[in-house]
């Protein structure tokens, strides 16, 4: 994260959607300050830089302390996400029964990293540390629906179509 | 409360860590993060101890361990001086060749090329960015975690509330920040990275640029202190000098000393 | 996610005003309840929802109100917790008839209904039928998986309505909380709660008992914290109790609120948890809807507010330190120091943290008596635990055992044993912080409590067990946890930071092949150091998955830097795959199930891998019926 963030375009800001979270949601406090980053990311899939300054203004928490808690953990993103996203479960019992291949699979196919978006914005690839499903080993998760005892052919089923779209 | 360090006596008072007491009995203990003053972050971990409390012996920080009751420290046994080795041989692999570490490395007989080298260019010890929040204007600070942690300005960007103080350059122990006034500015180059720029102050004397133009605004809310006034001149300390010298030479009826008492006052003023 | 069906409006309930009152609104929900009812029992935890067990659900609920039944009671279908038996989802239970249904799909409602709600018949092949069984078992109480099982902590979940509190009080929620608030002092609830030696299960095992003690015995502000943020990968048994049973957890909580004087309770739910989080904030709107929890709970006075905040992501924030930290809005690196925040913990205050488990068991304690709970278990570890069984073992799912039940109970007869004819090798506890406990050759008999599991080089943990058979690489197991670990690192101090990474790079390179004499040792010299010099739990800890392999599997680890093999069929470089020729019958699954069509053969002859062409998949290895193909 040291080197500079360049953004393809930004959004446009609602302030107002802003001062919803900020201010009527939790209150203006410093301490909910991780619980209005989470509302802003679902709103923009990402915490843009506009965003995040006004909610230093607004809740008098130093920009740098506000990047600091963005580059912490690990759900956060500073870049935007894609219109997909695909989390694959790399636990213990998703490991043991594979999923590191499948990361491997996904990645060398869409050409990206996870934790990476395909250039066209289409599937952000991601790892998730358990899911608390471990019977259904190995999981895949695209866009907050489950899908249980993944193999390659079917991560390929879910973002065939997606990369035709 | 009795406090026994390397097996004799040593005077300390309730509450104050180890390594202060260490300190003030001439006691070495290494340390690369901490600086009297700030408060103790115990990230490097080499000023690691052994502490013997109700016949309970554990490893413990002395930078942040407070001393509260009786207490048996041991300061330099074969195990810690083997974690401190291993420390040294980690941190190199991050900052090969800096002068403080082949010292300490010395010491602690460390083989500074134990480990392939990733040369980072810092140890992180977070140094900076804590004397930046205390005594700057938070422009520096830790960001991600875990091997990827990392000093960086908000984005990466280069910063411009930075105020120029230069306490991130001073308190560095692998030098890796270095303060450049050039072309009427001020920078703070990180790691060889420009991580901050701010304007400086042409002196209206002389024409040279002195000081950087700065809002002291947070400063003085930081320091408590909102009585005092902002700290402002347009001259550079050595036109105001030439100016003083001339004053008093134009003053030259006065007795020589109320004549500089009288520019004291004035200097007080500011 | 699924949308959530919505939770019952309860704004016409009068608030219960009195301790009375709610007993009495409890009599009045089990007198509402018919005693010959038929309930159908839909789980809709994780696990089952991820398989579509919210389809299954409506398409019973349908399926019964298109049946038209003639009967004066109509069956009730109730949407439930996990019934922990995971690997057999999506699945109900009919009761009280004893029915266990398993592996269904939406399509099989109208037959359940048709049959067995209306024609009275079993239909056996929705039975569970044990690996190697003839006859399917009809009773669900006579299935080993559930009947070899304790359930105290887990006895609601699985049976009540989590999204519906009055189900919850029918079976006895907050009548803990209003026993202490009528007929205990604060000291006694503290006194039950040493007499029952529970300890903490969040992984430390620190006595509950001490920890409100010493917490209450701090002047200023008290807050009650609940650890949620089940970080251990392969461990699910807080996700279940607090999505099957929310309650139990806030009404242990308002225990401990009372002993230690506290009015603010805060629940850190880790957000991979959505589910979670939603019955938690229903549960908790519900309770003081009617005066359960909030401001004058039962009228007696006694305040107490829970909020739920949710985590973004770190492993880290399971330390007690670094969460409250997370808590207060900032970055969750533990705090370096050396005060124990039952004295100074979140803002700066006396805090009392303990996990979901720990406190969802202090109700029962509470009615039954501390002495009651103690006689279960152990002397060093009372009872009962909750374990998450995944991995290489036929039964996956959720179970809960007296402490001190031996490994081979856990495996054999609650877990059914290995799949695949396969070997047992290993079982890790404690996850990223724990180790793996070899087996057969030694401690399949071991008692799992906290004293013996830190014996052997392992620790209790929260209570993930993963079950690892002969085809499990001790060393690739290691350096998954490693990487886990370099990953999720606050990266604050340099041992947990630099030495993990230096044995990640270790055991990257045995891995693959590039081992070096030396590396052993310079693994255990590092793991000794990172585990003694660490700021941290999480540190001080890291290196246990490499210490008991290596201490336990050594010679694997030589096999792999020495002879540059993996027995175990893991590591790609250390391994190709060959058919036995005078074993294989030339079936040709193989052939058919390459994707890389490295294998050749005629029918009903000994096949061929092209071993310049074998990608490594496995995929003849764990299709083969016959044990043709060999790891060489």
């Amino acid at each position: 994260m040291s080197e500079s963030v360049t953004c393809c375009e930004q959004p446009e800001i609602d302030f107002v959607v802003l001062d919803r979270i900020i201010q009527e949601e939790y209150g203006g406090r410093r301490e909910a300050m991780i619980m209005m980053m989470q509302a802003i990311q679902r709103q923009y899939r990402y915490l843009p830089e506009e965003a995040l300054i006004y909610l230093s203004l607004s809740i008098g928490v130093p920009l740098t302390k506000i990047y600091e808690v963005a580059t912490f953990y690990a759900s956060f993103s500073l870049i935007p996400k894609g219109k997909h996203i695909l989390h694959v479960c790399t636990g213990t019992a998703c490991h043991l029964r594979g999923s590191g291949g499948m990361v491997q699979h996904v990645a060398q196919k869409l050409g990206i990293e996870p934790g990476q978006t395909t250039p066209d914005m289409k599937i952000t690839l991601e790892t998730v540390n358990c899911l608390g499903a471990c019977a259904m080993a190995p999981i895949v998760v695209l866009d907050e629906t489950y899908h249980p005892q993944s193999t390659v052919g079917l991560i390929n089923e879910l973002i065939d179509p997606i990369l035709a779209e | 409360m009795k406090i026994i360090m390397d097996g004799k006596e040593v005077a300390a008072e309730y509450g104050q860590t180890i390594i202060e007491v260490a300190r003030k009995n001439g006691i070495y203990i290494p340390t690369l993060c901490h600086v009297p003053g700030l408060e103790p972050a115990a990230m490097c971990r080499i000023c690691t101890v052994e502490l013997t409390e109700h016949r309970r012996t554990r490893l413990v920080t002395s930078c942040n361990y407070p001393l509260r009751q009786d207490a048996e420290i041991q300061t330099d046994t074969p195990r810690l001086r083997g974690g401190r080795k291993l420390i040294i041989e980690l941190l190199a692999t991050r900052c090969p060749d800096r002068q403080v570490l082949k010292e300490l490395g010395e010491r602690y007989g460390a083989d500074l090329h134990r480990f392939p080298a990733d040369d980072k260019d810092c140890i992180m010890c977070g140094l900076c960015a804590r004397v930046c929040e205390r005594v700057g204007a938070n422009v520096l600070t830790l960001s991600g975690r875990g091997v990827e942690i990392t000093v960086s300005t908000f984005m990466g960007r280069v910063a411009t509330h930075c105020i120029g103080c230069g306490a991130c350059a001073i308190i560095c122990p692998v030098n890796a920040i270095r303060i450049e006034d050039h072309d009427g500015y001020r920078s703070v180059i990180l790691k060889g990275k420009e991580a901050s720029r701010i304007p400086l102050r042409s002196c209206t004397s002389c024409g040279r640029p002195f000081g950087p133009v700065i809002d002291l605004a947070p400063v003085l809310e930081r320091a408590g202190e909102p009585g005092v006034p902002a700290f402002h001149t347009s001259v550079c300390p050595s036109c105001s000098r030439r100016n003083h010298a001339k004053r008093i030479l134009e003053r030259h009826f006065e007795p020589y000393d109320t004549a500089i008492q009288a520019f004291v006052d004035e200097g007080r003023r500011f | 996610m699924t949308s959530i069906s919505p939770a019952p409006d309860l704004s016409w309930t009068r608030k219960l005003s009195r301790p009375e009152d709610l007993a009495a609104y409890r009599n009045q929900l089990i007198a509402e309840q018919h005693p010959d009812a038929t309930r159908i029992l839909v789980c809709c935890g994780t696990g089952c929802k991820a398989l579509g067990a919210l389809h299954l659900l409506a398409a019973m609920k349908q399926a019964v109100a298109d049946a038209n039944l003639d009967v004066k009671v109509a069956p009730l279908v109730k949407r439930t917790g996990c019934h922990s038996f995971c690997s057999r989802g999506p699945m109900l239970a009919i009761q009280p008839q004893d029915i266990f249904y398993q592996k269904l799909k939406p399509s099989d409602a109208a037959e359940i209904v048709q049959e067995t709600i209306i024609g009275g018949k079993l239909i056996p092949r929705f039975l569970y039928k044990p690996p190697g069984a003839k006859q399917p078992i009809e009773k669900r109480s006579e299935i080993p998986f559930f009947a070899a099982q304790t359930r105290v902590v887990l006895e609601r979940v699985g049976q009540i309505d989590p999204f519906d509190i009055r189900d919850a009080i029918a079976w006895g929620a907050y009548s803990g909380l209003a026993k202490v608030l009528t007929e205990m002092q604060p000291k006694e609830v503290i006194e039950e709660m040493k007499i029952s030696k529970l300890r903490g299960r969040g992984g430390a095992g620190f006595p509950a008992g001490l920890k409100w003690e010493s917490c209450a015995r701090q002047p200023g502000r008290h807050y009650v914290i609940c650890n949620g943020d089940e970080g251990d990968p392969g461990a699910f048994m807080d996700a279940s109790l607090m999505e099957g049973d929310p309650h139990a957890v806030l009404e242990g909580m308002a225990i401990a609120a009372y002993a230690i004087g506290s009015d603010r309770g805060f629940l850190y739910v880790r957000m991979e948890y959505p589910l979670a989080v939603q019955t938690l904030s229903n549960a908790i709107r519900q309770a003081e809807d009617l005066g359960l929890l909030g401001q004058n709970i039962l009228g007696t006075g006694f305040n107490f507010k829970v909020s739920v905040s949710t985590g973004a992501g770190a492993f880290v924030c399971g330390e007690s330190s670094a969460l409250m930290s997370s808590l207060e809005g900032k970055v969750g690196r533990p705090r370096p120091k050396y005060i124990r925040s039952t004295e100074k913990g979140f803002r700066d205050s006396p805090s009392n943290l303990n996990n979901v488990e720990t406190y969802a068991n202090v109700p029962k304690i509470i009615l039954n008596g501390g002495a009651w709970y103690a006689s279960m278990g152990t002397e060093r570890s009372s009872g009962t635990k909750v374990f998450s069984l995944t991995g290489n073992v036929n039964n996956v799912g959720l179970i809960e055992v007296p402490m001190g039940t031996s490994l081979r109970h856990i495996v054999y007869d609650i877990g059914g044993g290995i799949p695949n004819r396969k070997e047992l090798k290993a079982v890790q506890t404690g996850g990223p912080s724990g180790g793996c406990i070899p087996i057969p050759k030694k401690f399949l008999d071991i008692n799992v409590g906290f004293g013996k599991l830190a014996e052997i080089g392992s620790i209790m943990g929260s209570g993930g067990m993963i079950v690892m058979d002969e085809n499990t690489c001790m060393v690739e197991v290691s350096r998954y946890f490693i990487h886990f670990l370099v990953e999720e690192s606050c990266g604050q101090c340099t041992p947990c930071r630099e030495g993990l990474t230096q044995m990640e790079d270790i055991l990257t390179r045995i891995t693959r092949g590039e081992g070096r004499d030396g590396d052993i040792e310079l693994l255990e010299e590092i793991g000794n150091f990172t585990n003694s010099f660490s700021l941290c739990g999480l540190g001080t800890s890291a290196a246990n998955p490499v210490l008991s392999t290596i201490r336990y599997f050594r010679e694997e680890y030589e096999e792999h830097i020495r002879d540059r093999k993996c027995k175990a069929g893991v590591c790609k470089a250390l391994y190709h795959l060959e058919i036995l020729p005078d074993v294989c019958t030339g079936c040709g699954v193989c052939k058919k199930r390459c994707p890389a069509k490295a294998v050749t053969g005629e029918k009903k002859e000994p096949h061929l891998i092209h071993q310049e062409l074998c990608i490594k998949c496995m995929e003849c290895y764990r299709n083969c019926k016959f044990d043709a193909i060999a790891i060489r």
